[in-house]
């Protein structure tokens, strides 16, 4: 199989495509490495690994840390409750967002620049942990699962992002030419706008979703029941429970030392076991970056 | 995405007729009630959420009192930030906090793009999804295995890459060395987020116009004026945006990464703001001097971001407001 | 599709509202059948079971027929810490080392039930600890005279928690004898470089010394600082920050031409490749991982810990001793001294508060009783009777082997109960036997006894534990000794690898005045003289 055809090409593209073939195989094994590095330590014996032995293959194979994740059956409502939140969340975030950045592109929109101010001011100014805490107290939001979903639905950065796009995909001769037709704004969104921006919802709903998945301090922090919390927490306190020897003084003790051979393992399979999810749901979403999705939407 | 269509730059004349240079509120909210609506559900978030907790913010100005509550302290103005900017430690805590975000910045800003511009380059198909699903990968690495692999990998006794290094003849430690601290960190962050933060160049670049291409080969650009013409000018406005952002973090080093990768050997350039707030407010409850600090950042932060949004509206027409 | 999503919005913004306005709930104050409900929060080891499991818990619950709604927290109490105090949302019981400190008393006035006043009413068990062990009053009375935390008392813990080992193994292959000094040790540690000690062919793959990280903040136990008792030093509580007493004066050893000498033998050895490269860059796993060596070949020469096992794992543990504290040069007429840990390892403070908001005060003060009492306390300590401890028929004690195979005494410990993280009185008449884990670390201890009995606890042991400081002079405390341990840590760990103490000794004095010791020492002994003017 031809890597690359060489029909009618000249000769400073070959080169050209060359150079960028090495720079892409350097780039993925100085990422692939250390990832599956990742993957061999969680299944290797720990002093081994931290002691540098474990290269290229696992050595003292154990399951241990797999088997000590997933015996823990608060796993499986992590799991849950955060596919929940993430699924969810990333819907209200994206019905909160979308249209706001629409609006926030519209370059007759009066209030724009204002309002933009203000939205940006909240990224750098926030009153801090203590009267966020009592007013999710007032909202009745402590312990409750809407506490994921609700606050903070609309990331400012993102935001930014999808008004950038819109503002230069969705010109204003586009909207004019609808508007001659008897479109308003909101149909000109519903069935203009957003047929032509799979490509921004899509990272900005990855963006989100990624957001949601990974969040622990909002858990941390609102949440006291088991019941409610998101697979992140579980995994915090899993690691925790078995990185025990970093106290030292009476916390363990002759086999202590078992438990310590494969703590490590712990550390690594959380990592694989926090992210099989997302790496299974990206090929779907990065089907949208594809190229041609914007032909022949504006024409002179 | 930039649609760069040569022939929309053409001027098109307004539909309306000019407005008048005040127009009545209640006439733009007449005109524009539909994107009011829209936008509402946003800005009552914000509202609810962002500004009510706002009044927390003079906690950086009060000697916090519980029994009276966050609001009630006896005023003291600037007292904290006084005491901050004259502590001994002040000097050497913005120098290095200035020097680990600058270097972030700085190196960090174009990795994702020319990384995203590298990856758009790629003919094989497959190949190219490959690297794709693999680059971004790392992101999702908590930090406490980041600097564990840190740790692992660059070890000079033990570590692959401290091997590979005790091969070339170089045999300092990596983790010990006071010089080599910021570009480990820049590196390492580099090495985790670039994949994750080339998306969205990607995307754009995703959405460039085909037709662009193919005009761009029949006047016989090569694949390097491709990229400087075509491929470039498309993600100009996101590259914009994102830098003036950056600028507004200026100060913001991140706490735990550095944290984890402290130790006494590199304290003189590992000390920064984030990670002194942390150990005065562990051995006493030092609300109202972390406050005070923490405000103080953000200003400088708030003010770095005016000064490249005004910066970026005056030379592009892209800017934040 | 746009309008079911409008709708939904609406709908659910409509929620919010509704939820917000919705009766703020009593907190349920009694069960169903009407026994009094109290709800209480534990900060636990990471290792402990679910409490509601503990059996010793279940009995005292049924004894006094109460139940108990606990909130475990075994990570990251200080974040949630603030949120739940703030929000003045305080579980009726808190229980766990120090998790509410004297500095959250001041900050959070009328949170805390004063207890002082019912010590001698209804909790007799925390009266007759008073009487005999006077010093536990002292650690839990605040300045006014209140008393919000209440203490424990553990007893059989060793008079201090760092021990140093030095393979006997590689002394006997190469006929070396035990060091006294430190020009022996030096010595030792040469031979142990560079002649194949463990006796496997490879010269070059022995470690001679090794000591734990050190960190960013200040210094802990397993560190060389503990030779400074060479000096006749005597530190406590690892003395984190360089503070110790001598002859009733409070002083710091950062500044002392003593801790110099340490650092100049120091860096004499890692100058000459005895000190492991990587002591100032590995964490802890790779520290204990290392110890343990490979398989049975041991790679460390000389080392701190807590003991040989936990050090060195199963395998290497016989071929460590223990070894007595070393003088600086033989000959030398100085009482050795070593880190006197006896107050940190068997007192603790703050182990339960009581909210001053909670509707079954009685039933608190009752339950905060059980827990008191030395029968309890035990099993608080070490777990229920009949899994963990045996009752003999004279009425004496004994502490059983793991009933899991897989763990060692001190997991097990951690494991089935609160262990130290429990508020206890386990009274100095208490029959009990050991488990092996405890009897091993006396043994260990002994080749220091010695100098740990020497020590004039009156006038050379900083008792931290026991001086409570005001918010104010606590604030400068803290925030000077942060400057000073940046200084001092960076300096410390640059001296050793490259050396330089004695060029920049006098510049470095001069920091160390800018930083804000001398007030620091200032108030420390202010607060020391009164501490033992009111004994």
């Amino acid at each position: 199989m031809k890597i690359f055809s060489t029909k009618g090409k000249t000769k400073s593209d070959i080169v050209f495509d060359t150079i960028i073939l090495i720079l892409c195989l350097f780039i993925f094994l100085l990422v692939a490495y250390p990832l599956y590095f990742v993957i061999i330590a969680s299944v290797s014996d720990s002093t081994l690994v931290s002691t540098g032995q474990v290269t290229l293959y696992p050595k003292g194979f154990s399951l241990f840390g797999y088997k000590e994740i997933f015996n823990d059956s608060r796993i499986w409502v992590g799991y849950k409750n955060t596919i929940i939140y993430t699924v969810l969340g990333t819907f209200v975030n994206l019905l909160l967002t979308l249209p706001a950045a629409y609006v926030l592109s519209r370059q007759d929109f009066k209030a724009r620049r204002f309002l933009m101010f203000i939205f940006v001011v909240t990224m750098f100014f926030n009153g801090g942990l203590i009267p966020t805490y009592l007013l999710m107290k007032e909202l009745s939001l402590i312990n409750n699962m809407w506490v994921f979903i609700l606050p903070f639905s609309v990331n400012v950065f993102n935001l930014i992002i999808t008004r950038t796009f819109f503002e230069s995909s969705l010109p204003k001769e586009l909207f004019e030419a609808a508007q001659m037709d008897g479109c308003t704004h909101f149909q000109f969104f519903g069935k203009i706008a957003l047929p032509l921006s799979k490509a921004v919802i899509s990272v900005v709903g990855l963006y989100y979703l990624v957001g949601h998945w990974n969040d622990f301090f909002t858990g941390l922090i609102y949440i006291r029941d088991y019941s409610l919390q998101p697979l992140q927490i579980v995994l915090r306190d899993i690691l925790l429970s078995n990185q025990v020897f970093a106290e030292g003084a009476g916390a363990g003790g002759a086999a202590g030392g078992y438990a310590q051979k494969y703590a490590d393992q712990i550390k690594y399979g959380v990592i694989i076991v926090s992210t099989l999810p997302i790496l299974i749901i990206y090929p779907f979403i990065q089907k949208y970056f594809e190229k041609g999705v914007m032909i022949g939407s504006v024409k002179g | 995405m930039a649609l760069i269509n040569p022939q929309a730059k053409k001027a098109v004349p307004e539909m309306t007729t000019k407005p008048a240079k005040k127009r009545n509120i209640l006439q733009s909210l007449k005109r524009d009630y539909q994107l009011w609506i829209m936008i509402l559900p946003a800005i009552v978030i914000i509202i609810i959420f962002n500004y009510i907790p706002m009044y927390g913010v003079q906690l950086a100005f009060r000697e916090y009192d519980f029994t009276k509550g966050i609001t009630g302290g006896e005023w003291v103005g600037l007292h904290y930030f006084k005491e901050f900017i004259n502590s001994y430690m002040f000097a050497d805590l913005m120098k290095n906090t200035v020097v680990i975000s600058l270097a972030t910045i700085i190196l960090g800003f174009p990795a994702p793009i020319i990384l995203a511009l590298i990856i758009n380059q790629v003919i094989w198909k497959r190949w190219k999804k490959a690297i794709q699903t693999t680059v971004y990968l790392p992101h999702f690495i908590s930090l406490v295995v980041m600097v564990g692999l840190l740790n692992v990998l660059l070890s000079p006794n033990s570590g692959v890459v401290g091997h590979i290094m005790h091969s070339f003849g170089w045999d300092i430690n990596l983790l010990a060395s006071e010089k080599a601290f910021v570009p480990v960190y820049v590196l390492s962050d580099i090495w985790q987020h670039a994949g994750w933060n080339s998306i969205i160049y990607l995307a754009a670049l995703a959405s460039v116009d085909p037709q662009l291409y193919d005009s761009a080969k029949i006047d016989g650009a090569s694949r390097w004026q491709t990229i400087r013409y075509v491929d470039l000018p498309a993600i100009v406005p996101t590259m914009i945006i994102l830098f003036i952002l950056s600028m507004g973090n200026i100060l913001n080093t991140g706490f735990e990464k550095i944290f984890l990768m402290q130790n006494p050997l590199n304290l003189p350039v590992s000390e920064v703001i984030a990670t002194y707030v942390y150990k005065i407010g562990i051995i006493s409850n030092q609300f109202s001097y972390s406050a005070a600090i923490g405000l103080f950042n953000t200003m400088i932060n708030f003010v770095f971001l005016i000064a490249m949004n005004y910066i970026a509206k005056r030379f592009s027409n892209i800017s934040l407001w | 599709m746009k309008r079911l999503g409008y709708g939904f919005l609406a709908a659910s913004l409509a929620a919010l509202v509704l939820a917000g306005c919705s009766d703020k709930e009593e907190k349920a104050a009694v069960t169903k059948d009407g026994k009094p409900q109290l709800t209480a929060l534990i900060t636990k080891h990471p290792l402990t079971q679910d409490v509601n499991k503990i059996e010793w818990l279940k009995e005292i619950e049924d004894r006094l027929g109460i139940d108990i709604k606990w909130q475990e927290v075994s990570a990251d109490w200080d974040q949630k810490k603030g949120a739940l105090l703030a929000g003045g949302d305080v579980p009726d019981l808190i229980i766990g080392p120090n998790a509410i400190t004297d500095a959250d008393y001041v900050q959070f006035p009328g949170l805390f039930e004063d207890l002082s006043d019912d010590v001698d009413s209804s909790l007799p068990n925390v009266q007759a600890m008073f009487d005999a062990k006077p010093e536990t009053k002292a650690i839990a009375t605040q300045l006014d005279g209140q008393i919000y935390g209440l203490p424990k008392y553990q007893r059989f813990w060793p008079g201090t928690a760092t021990r140093q080992f030095i393979n006997q193994e590689w002394l006997d292959n190469l006929g070396l004898k035990m060091p006294t000094n430190w020009d022996e040790l030096y010595t030792v540690l040469k031979a142990f470089k560079d002649e194949d000690a463990n006796g496997n062919g490879d010269k070059n793959d022995e470690i001679p010394m090794d000591f734990s990280p050190t960190g960013t903040i200040g210094f802990g136990f397993f560190q060389p600082t503990v030779l400074l008792g060479s000096f006749g030093i005597t530190l406590t509580d690892a003395s984190g920050s360089g503070y110790y007493v001598e002859d009733g004066q409070v002083k710091n050893f950062l500044t002392d031409e003593r801790y110099k000498e340490l650092v100049e033998f120091l860096h004499k050895c890692y100058a000459e490749g005895l000190i492991n490269k990587e002591v100032f860059t590995q964490d802890y796993t790779k520290y204990q991982s290392l110890a343990r060596g490979e398989k049975d070949t041991a790679k460390v020469g000389y080392t701190f810990g807590w003991e040989v096992t936990d050090r060195f794992g199963n395998e290497l543990a016989p071929q460590y001793a223990s070894m007595a504290p070393l003088q600086v040069t033989a000959g030398d007429d100085v009482q050795v001294s070593w880190d006197y840990d006896y107050n940190g390892l068997n007192y603790g403070v703050n182990m339960i508060t009581l909210s001053a908001q909670s509707q079954n005060k009685e039933a608190a003060l009752k339950f905060i009783n059980e827990l008191y009492d030395p029968k309890v306390s035990m099993q608080v300590l070490f777990g229920s009777i009949g899994t963990n401890i045996e009752e003999n028929a004279d009425g004496s004690f004994k502490v059983l082997p793991p009933k899991d195979e897989n763990m060692d005494p001190g997991t097990w410990k951690w494991t089935t109960t609160w262990a130290d993280n429990g508020p206890m009185y386990v009274s100095d008449d208490l029959k009990l036997e050991l488990g092996t884990d405890m009897q091993s670390v006396g043994k260990q201890t002994e080749p220091l006894q010695e100098a740990l009995d020497a020590i004039d606890v009156e006038n050379d042991v900083l008792p931290s534990m026991f001086i409570k400081y005001s918010k104010e002079d606590n604030s400068k405390l803290s925030l000077n000794n942060t400057n000073l341990m940046n200084l001092a840590l960076a300096k410390y760990s640059q001296w050793i690898t490259k050396g330089g103490v004695d060029k920049e000794w006098d510049a470095y004095l001069e920091n160390a005045e800018k930083t804000g010791l001398p007030e620091n020492i200032k108030i420390m002994q202010k607060y020391y003289d009164d501490y033992k003017k009111n004994q």
